[in-house]
């Protein structure tokens, strides 16, 4: 991303968009923050596990822009998750991430309602593009 | 134990550290272990269930894990802390999954557990009933031996 463009996290109107990291790794929730902060987001908060989540999302809504969430996790793991999400709010802009190798897991989140998808490892470009054509959307 | 079970395995332990690490890597001599292996001080384990059944192992020294942990989080990190743990489990993550895929696209079907790590000293394990094989791969960080326990259901 050059310095010129409008970062990725800005809505246009001076306001940016808020963002909820749902991850059990504090190494991918830190990575996430990194590359989501580098273009202005605004991290409004993360989770370790589903339950958390969930939680998290519902004290937040209707703030939050859009949500990571990790398919594999303890507790609640992220499909379940995604589906009290998108019961509690049909319009969540939620993106899976996932390890390569779960082809199947993906394919089920994008019918329960996830917009899109991102296997790790966590390239900052796949990342930011994946993100902007879900809030485009 | 066929290779064909280890190759893939090896082959994105190489180039996941290559491209993660952005280091050079050289592959050792494969050993063969029947017995109990001893193991290095940090260790990522990841077991397989399904028509190719097993665990997979790849361990190092505390120091090779803190350099890499470092490496990837791009700050010094001198405790195996959770970020140090969350880390290193996300190097087997990916070298798993790349793994998973080949061997998912040479016909096995199998589920894959999620990685865990566990460290300590003058570990070892022992599969009692799968040989084990072990690769271990040169890094200017350290050696990490992939250690490979599987057999066809």
């Amino acid at each position: 991303m050059s310095d010129n463009k409008t970062p990725v996290g800005s809505k246009g109107d001076g306001t940016f968009f808020k963002a909820l990291i749902i991850d059990d790794s504090v190494f991918v929730v830190k990575q996430l923050s990194q590359i989501l902060q580098s273009e202005k987001f605004e991290i409004l908060g993360s989770a370790n596990d589903g339950i958390e989540g969930f939680e998290k999302y519902k004290e937040l809504h209707p703030n939050v822009d859009i949500v990571t969430l990790d398919i594999t996790m303890p507790k609640m793991d992220g499909i379940s998750t995604l589906e009290k999400i998108i019961e509690f709010d049909k319009n969540a802009k939620i993106i899976m991430i996932s390890a390569l190798g779960k082809e199947d897991l993906v394919k089920k989140a994008l019918i329960s309602g996830a917009k899109n998808y991102i296997v790790k490892p966590l390239d900052r470009d796949k990342v930011l593009s994946r993100i902007e054509t879900v809030l485009k959307k | 134990m066929r290779v064909e079970y280890i190759n893939p395995f090896v082959e994105s332990s190489v180039s996941v550290i290559r491209e993660t690490l952005g280091v050079e890597v050289k592959r050792e001599q494969i050993t063969l272990k029947s017995k109990a292996v001893p193991i290095l001080d940090v260790a990522v384990i990841v077991g397989l269930v399904g028509q190719v059944e097993g665990r997979v192992l790849f361990d190092m020294k505390r120091e090779t894990a803190l350099k890499i942990a470092s490496n990837m989080n791009g700050e010094k990190i001198s405790e195996f802390d959770e970020l140090a743990k969350a880390t290193i489990t996300e190097l087997g993550n990916m070298i798993t999954g790349r793994a998973v895929t080949k061997l998912s696209e040479m016909g096995y079907k199998f589920d894959v557990t999620p990685p865990a790590v566990f460290s300590g000293q003058n570990m070892e394990i022992s599969d009692s009933e799968i040989e084990a094989l072990i690769v271990p791969i040169e890094t200017p960080m350290g050696r990490i031996e992939i250690n490979v326990a599987l057999r066809e259901k």
